[in-house]
């Protein structure tokens, strides 16, 4: 049985909608569960058919022959190999030599190798720098996704979560990453889970900047309820950035629509950020 | 009157049809340039319609799924045909490549200032003629879509549209539809089950 916070990541994850931390979290779920991967098999499957919604007009035929030509500069992978030496095409009939009359089909023989050996080398080239690029693009994106997997893991695998997931279930758990918005600390990490429920978090930050004596973060719970953000309490960190702060927010929140850090006085303020928002997430 | 929809693929039609593109897609998958002709025949027009309609500009679409096809020939052994179709699969890559280079082009406040909300479709007058049989079952296909569509309220239907083709995020599809973001992704997990369930054995 998928309840229905499942069916809507499942639906979202199926669109390509969700980042960061809860598609890492939501990717450790499938992961585990057969139901939810057969889920957003079929929800991907119907999405695509809003593809086929419309009609289409055709591609210029043009593109046909440079798929084609394009595959024939490739290796192929597991191709049977071509009769090479055996021509299926029938013999020409042999005329008597004309040089005049062939000259001029020589000229147009010579131009048409040269264009067809260009426009191979053009096509190798063009194909072979898209698949190099796609390629790195690949990479990169395993990167990153594997990175923030490694970081929602090791959250949700920490002693803190377990403290949250005594007061409630794991499936009512909202997680958003916040991200660095003055780009002066681009390696910095923040992650908060939220207990919609027991209206409790846990805050995980890492490599934000050591603050001075006088200073202090504050965490802030954004609520369309209200007109200000609702303070979550102080926190500093340690020598190498890194804190890990249970927070209780000063107001019942219905919304946690979005989480921010702020830099403030020692002690924090008790209305609204009166410092610079550093970080931002959104669940 | 009434009579029974002429236009309607029975599902033993579809099965036979998701059968054969994966057929083809193994021939494509031990070297033959002649399988790959046919599977471009057959996908070439919806490919082309989904890149163009995320991209909006026939150079970079077509430049798209000539991309697409390249990936199916290096990869089609990576098919899965127990996970989705054929043409499933085609669309995924199509879809995901043109959101790429969507992306890429453009940056996302661009996105929001220049796109319009209400206008996804590319030209409706566009050729569509049943030429061949490959025309044909595509029309089939895209009549019981279009039935199905209908049959999703236009918030679903809008809030769908705009997760499958305009490469935003969650978020921004809430600012430009002007709704709370719980409210769209509500109307998304709604639409994508009903669409499902409308849709099972046709696709």
């Amino acid at each position: 049985m998928i309840d229905e916070h499942h069916e809507e990541l499942a639906a979202l994850y199926a669109l390509d909608l969700l980042e960061g931390a809860e598609l890492a979290a939501f990717e450790t779920s499938l992961a585990q569960n057969a139901a939810l991967r057969a889920l957003v098999d079929q929800l991907r499957q119907a999405s695509t058919a809003l593809a086929l919604e419309k009609s289409a007009p055709p591609p210029s035929p043009a593109l046909r022959v440079r798929v084609l030509a394009s595959i024939d500069s490739l290796p192929r992978a597991a191709a049977t190999p071509a009769p090479v030496g055996v021509s299926q095409q029938p013999l020409a009939p042999v005329v008597s030599f004309n040089a005049a009359l062939w000259t001029g089909w020589a000229a147009a023989a010579c131009f048409a190798l040269a264009t067809a050996y260009f426009g191979s080398h053009y096509f190798t080239a063009r194909t072979e720098a898209t698949l190099l690029r796609n390629d790195a693009e690949f990479a990169r994106t395993e990167s990153q996704s594997l990175q923030q997997r490694i970081e929602a893991e090791r959250i949700l695998n920490s002693n803190y979560i377990a403290q949250l997931q005594k007061s409630g279930d794991l499936a009512n758990l909202k997680i958003a990453k916040l991200a660095d918005l003055l780009g002066n600390s681009p390696q910095a990490v923040a992650i908060a889970v939220w207990n919609p429920l027991s209206q409790e978090g846990v805050l995980t930050v890492e490599k934000l900047p050591l603050l001075q004596s006088d200073q202090d973060y504050q965490l802030w719970v954004i609520d369309p309820a209200y007109k200000d953000p609702v303070s979550g309490g102080v926190f500093t960190v340690d020598e190498k950035g890194v804190a890990r702060v249970s927070f209780r927010p000063s107001q019942s929140i219905k919304t946690a629509a979005t989480f921010a850090i702020s830099r403030e006085r020692k002690g924090g303020s008790s209305s609204t950020p009166q410092g610079p928002v550093i970080a931002a997430g959104t669940l | 009157m009434n009579s029974a929809p002429a236009e309607s693929t029975p599902p033993a039609d579809v099965h036979a049809q998701n059968e054969a593109d994966a057929a083809l897609l193994r021939e494509i998958a031990s070297g033959d340039r002649d399988a790959l002709a046919r599977l471009y025949d057959r996908f070439s027009r919806p490919l082309f319609g989904v890149a163009s309609r995320i991209l909006r500009d026939a150079t970079e679409a077509e430049d798209v799924v000539h991309d697409v096809f390249i990936t199916i020939w290096q990869k089609a052994a990576a098919f899965e045909p127990a996970r989705c179709s054929a043409l499933g699969w085609a669309i995924a890559l199509t879809r995901n490549r043109a959101i790429d280079r969507f992306r890429t082009r453009r940056r996302r406040h661009e996105i929001l200032e220049t796109s319009a909300p209400d206008d996804l479709g590319y030209d409706e007058t566009a050729p569509s003629a049943a030429s061949s049989s490959t025309d044909l079952w595509q029309k089939e296909k895209a009549t019981a879509v279009r039935r199905a569509v209908t049959e999703l309220s236009s918030e679903q239907r809008n809030a769908l549209e705009l997760a499958f083709f305009s490469g935003l995020t969650q978020q921004e599809i809430a600012t430009r539809l002007h709704e709370p973001l719980g409210t769209v992704k509500a109307r998304i997990r709604r639409g994508l089950l009903k669409l499902r369930d409308l849709l099972a054995d046709r696709l």
